[in-house]
Parts: structure tokens; C-alpha cells; sequence
């Protein structure tokens, strides 16, 4: 061990030990499991949930209405009116609605049944997610701690001494230098890339995903769409169907086919019909 | 070779086009072939399913059925396979069984597509045009944003000559694909038809400007203006409702020559 002083290179010399059983064990580990995770969630996991023919029917309504409002000056003023009419009546009427009544009070969604198998899907991976990464981050800790296992290729600012060589107090030691517990991070990045090669794109052994999910726990109420409030959806879309401003597209069209096949050199904006 | 064969395979199922001959052609060596095929893909059920179609569309009933044998060991409690069922017994003449397997599948699920299409198909085949026109209807209802559902059911309004829904149709379809032609064209002449003359000629001018020289198109535009011309002619009175809103004599003259003029071009072009 050299360098009492604050030298920016460090020399140790490590078992090669440490490399055979220290180094290629975790990085076997980790790839194994992850494979297993894989394997596990595609046996457990549900059939995605079958949609309800009122969801489909409410759904499409409001598409219907969308496309109204977006496409409204292909078609002649007349059906636009009477396409408009309907629909806002309609929506107004809640024709559409999966339960008629208009009072849709947020659906409570623990007692919700459908939703149930959604949410128990999802904790479900989640959980095949946490469990394994907590286990091996234990073991790791427990079998492969207090010394040193690598020699990180750049430097580091001294705050992550504490994280990377959690073991090893020792206030002069390069950041460089860091324990068995920080291999495990660089291989739960790292081997992202190799599980997509043996699993194929979409895989279920990926680390930072579980570590997303962990964050968004805490939010696990507000499912993205699940009881969209579909009244509310229809009483702004017709609101904005109701100041749509019909400009029919074909209004000047003789003059436009005209310039087309060169009968006129350019289309008069008073248009003379 | 098999290669080839596979690929053009898939794009005919990618543009659904209904090709049974080329496609009984390309699926033949690669189905004698056993070995050619690599039954790890799971593309290989969907040649077979794709030749099974075309085999019954060329009255190949032995061929079709081997296939729906061979369907059925992979995927033996599939939808998309019992509808295959109603379909050969709809091919060799059991309308009725097939009609059962149909409703039984549309109890079960009353979202599946597949058989309520094809329980509409089977009511337009058998002629009962009313019947198929209230199942589409209710087809409809829920998945609005079918086009070429709408545009079958604007078909089976022109059968019964009921042109003011067959409009109503295509106006939804036109909603939905505003860009292409050939829906105005058939918006077009279904407004001549009934009478707005106006409306017509507009929306066949639009067929025009969408895809250059059209002859279809240009010839709706010729007899549509030569005769909101001569029906100006007569007295105010006597004048039907469906030219109000058609542009000045002096351009219908321009379009009318305009389109002569293209359609004498695009017959007497040497491409034909």
C-alpha cells in the first residue's frame, strides 16, 4: 500500500482470487436470475383484461366526436349540422355512457373486480421485481463485503466513498477503489444490453425498471386512465364541438380544379362562384 | 426460395387484398415442402390461415381442411379458429351450422368482431338484406370508427335504393378518410342520383383535383354541369331544389370544356 499522500495513482495489488471467485460469481448470478425473473413473470402473468363492449361503445363515441371536430370541412355544412346536433344531444343525454346515471362518483377502484386483476397483475411483477434485487443486494453484502474488488476507470468525488467502499474505512484510499457492492450496481445497468440479447426486446429482467417502479409506488391509486371520467370528457367535447366554425373545404374548388389543369392562372379570392 | 415466397405472403395478408389464386400458388411448394417451413415461427399459422381462405374462395375443400386440422392441434380452443369452422361449413353449403357456430361465439363474447362480420356476411349472402342492414346498424353503434364497416353498410343501402342513408354512410367514411378518392367519387354520384346536383358536382371536382385526370371523375363533372345548364334554363319555377348553391353558367361552360377536353386526352393517349 503506498501513498500516505493524496496521490492520484494509487497502485494495489489484488488476489487474483478475488477476481475468480468474487467477480465472475456475481456477474453469473446476476444474469441467472434475471433469467429466471424472466421466465417466472411470463407463467404469471393474466391475460391482459378483456374490454367491456359500454367501454368500447363509450370509447369510440368520443372518438367519433374527435374526429367530427377535427375533419368537420370535408363534408357539406349540412351534415356537419346535423352530426353536431346529435351529438351534443347525445352527449348531453349521456346516450353513451357505461351507466346511465351522470353522477359518475369515482369509481372506488379497490372494489372495482376488473381493476382487481389489473392491480394484483402489477404488484405481482413488481414484487418478482424488488425481491430478487433485495436478495442479492443482502447476500452481497453479507458474503462480499470488506475489501476491495475493482479499479473504476475515472474518478469519483469523494462523496461516494461512503457508498462505494462501504466496508473499508480507510480516509486515504482513492474513490477509484471500490467494493463488491458497487460491481453489483455497475451490472444492474450494464446488463440491460446482454439480457436484451438473450431474451429479446421486451424482457422482464431489467433492473432500472424495477428501480422506477419503486419510485412510482407511492402512486399506485392514480392507474393512467382507468376511471377516466367519461361525462366529463363528453361535456368538453361538445362544448368544443359547439364553436367549431364550419368552413367547408370544397366551397371553392371550380377554381381550384381550374388552376389545377392550367384553365387559370390563379384563384380569385372573391369567390364568383 | 421459400424465402421469397413468405415475404410476398405476408404482404398480401399486410394489404388484405384477396388474391387466392397467387396465394395458393406461393403457399404450394412451401406446403409440400414440410421440412422448408420453420414451425418455430409462428408465422407459419398465419400462411395457414391465409391459404385456408384463399383454398376455400377456390373451392379447395380437401386443402382447407387439412389446414383447419392442422389449426386446430395448435390452437385448440381459439376463436379465430371456430370462425374458420363456420366458414368452410358456410363454403360447402350449411349455412345454418354455420349460422350456429357464429351466434354461439357472439353470445359468448358480444365484443368479438370476427363473428359478428361474418354473421353479417352470411345474412348478405343468403339475400336477406334487411336483416344484415339491422345487424350492421347495430355493429355500428358501438364500433363507430369502422370505416369499411360503414362504407358495407352504405353497399347494402344502395342494394335496397335507400340513397339518403347510403350518403349519410359514405359522409361518415369520408369523416374518417378524408384524402381518398375514391370515397368522394362514391359520395358523388350517389348525391347525382338523388338529385343535389350541386353537392355532386362539387364533390367530383374534388375527385379530380385529388387524383389527376380521372376519367370517372371528370365524366360525373361533364354530365353533372351540362345539366345544371340546361335545367337553369328553364323557368324559375319549375327549377329543382337540388342546383341551388351551383356556381355561374360561365364556369360551369369553363369546367364543362375543361372536361371534355381531359377525357378526349386520356382516350386518345396511347397507353391502352
Amino acid at each position: 500500500m503506498s501513498g500516505l499522500t493524496e496521490s492520484t495513482d494509487q497502485t494495489m495489488f489484488l488476489d487474483p482470487e478475488i477476481r475468480n471467485w468474487v467477480l465472475f460469481p456475481i456477474t453469473i448470478i446476476m444474469v441467472l436470475v434475471g433469467i429466471f425473473r424472466h421466465q417466472l413473470t411470463i407463467l404469471m402473468t393474466g391475460e391482459p383484461p378483456k374490454p367491456d363492449i359500454k367501454d368500447i361503445r363509450q370509447g369510440k363515441a368520443l372518438m367519433r366526436g374527435q374526429t367530427l371536430a377535427q375533419s368537420n370541412s370535408y363534408i357539406p355544412a349540412s351534415a356537419f349540422a346535423n352530426r353536431k346536433a346529435y351529438l351534443c344531444q347525445a352527449y348531453e343525454n349521456g346516450t353513451f355512457l357505461k351507466n346511465k346515471s351522470k353522477d359518475q362518483s369515482p369509481v372506488n377502484l379497490m372494489t372495482d373486480p376488473k381493476n382487481m386483476e389489473v392491480m394484483m397483475d402489477g404488484m405481482k411483477k413488481q414484487m418478482m421485481g424488488i425481491v430478487p434485487q433485495t436478495l442479492i443486494m443482502g447476500w452481497i453484502q453479507f458474503f462480499f463485503s470488506g475489501f476491495i474488488l475493482i479499479k473504476l476507470p475515472f474518478p469519483l468525488g469523494m462523496r461516494f466513498k461512503q457508498m462505494l467502499q462501504s466496508g473499508i474505512m480507510t480516509p486515504n484510499m482513492d474513490v477509484r477503489w471500490v467494493s463488491s457492492l458497487s460491481w453489483y450496481f455497475i451490472n444492474l445497468f450494464g446488463l440491460r444490453g446482454v439480457f436484451s440479447l438473450i431474451l429479446g426486446g421486451e424482457n422482464s429482467a431489467d433492473g432500472i425498471r424495477d428501480m422506477t417502479a419503486m419510485g412510482t409506488m407511492g402512486t399506485m391509486g392514480q392507474q393512467a386512465g382507468q376511471p377516466q371520467d367519461f361525462n366529463k370528457l363528453f361535456m368538453s367535447l361538445k362544448d368544443s364541438l359547439s364553436i367549431v366554425y364550419h368552413e367547408w373545404d370544397l366551397a371553392n374548388i371550380e377554381q381550384r380544379v381550374l388552376v389545377k389543369y392550367g384553365k387559370q392562372s390563379q384563384i380569385y379570392k372573391s369567390a364568383a362562384r | 426460395m421459400s424465402g421469397g415466397a413468405l415475404s410476398l405472403l405476408a404482404d398480401i395478408r399486410q394489404s388484405s387484398e384477396r388474391r387466392p389464386f397467387a396465394v395458393l400458388k406461393l403457399a404450394e411448394p412451401l406446403l409440400n415442402a414440410q421440412s422448408s417451413i420453420s414451425s418455430n415461427s409462428d408465422d407459419v399459422y398465419l400462411v395457414y390461415e391465409q391459404v385456408f381462405i384463399a383454398a376455400l374462395d377456390e373451392g379447395q375443400i380437401e386443402l382447407a381442411k387439412a389446414l383447419l386440422v392442422l389449426l386446430r392441434k395448435r390452437f385448440a380452443s381459439s376463436e379465430r379458429v371456430k370462425r374458420l369452422y363456420g366458414m368452410i361449413n358456410e363454403c360447402v353449403g350449411h349455412p345454418e351450422e354455420a349460422q350456429l357456430i357464429y351466434s354461439q361465439m357472439h353470445e359468448k363474447d358480444n365484443t368479438n368482431v370476427l363473428a359478428h362480420k361474418r354473421l353479417i356476411a352470411l345474412l348478405k349472402s343468403q339475400g336477406q338484406v334487411g336483416e344484415a342492414i339491422k345487424m350492421l346498424v347495430s355493429y355500428l353503434d358501438t364500433h363507430t370508427n369502422d370505416f369499411e364497416a360503414w362504407l358495407e353498410l352504405s353497399c347494402l343501402y344502395l342494394n335496397t335504393h335507400m340513397y339518403p342513408q347510403a350518403a349519410f354512410c359514405l359522409e361518415e367514411v369520408i369523416l374518417q378518410q378524408p384524402a381518398n378518392h375514391y370515397f368522394h367519387l362514391c359520395y358523388a354520384e350517389i348525391n347525382y342520383t338523388m338529385g343535389n346536383l350541386a353537392l355532386a358536382l362539387k364533390e367530383f371536382l374534388r375527385v379530380v383535383e385529388l387524383s389527376t385526370d380521372n376519367v370517372r371523375g371528370f365524366y360525373g363533372v361533364k354530365l353533372v354541369s351540362d345539366r345544371i345548364r340546361a335545367l337553369r334554363d328553364l323557368p324559375k319555377k319549375e327549377q329543382p331544389p337540388g342546383i341551388a348553391g351551383a356556381p355561374q353558367p360561365a364556369t360551369l361552360d369553363r369546367l364543362s370544356q375543361l372536361a371534355t377536353e381531359r377525357l378526349v386526352a386520356a382516350y386518345s393517349s396511347s397507353n391502352d
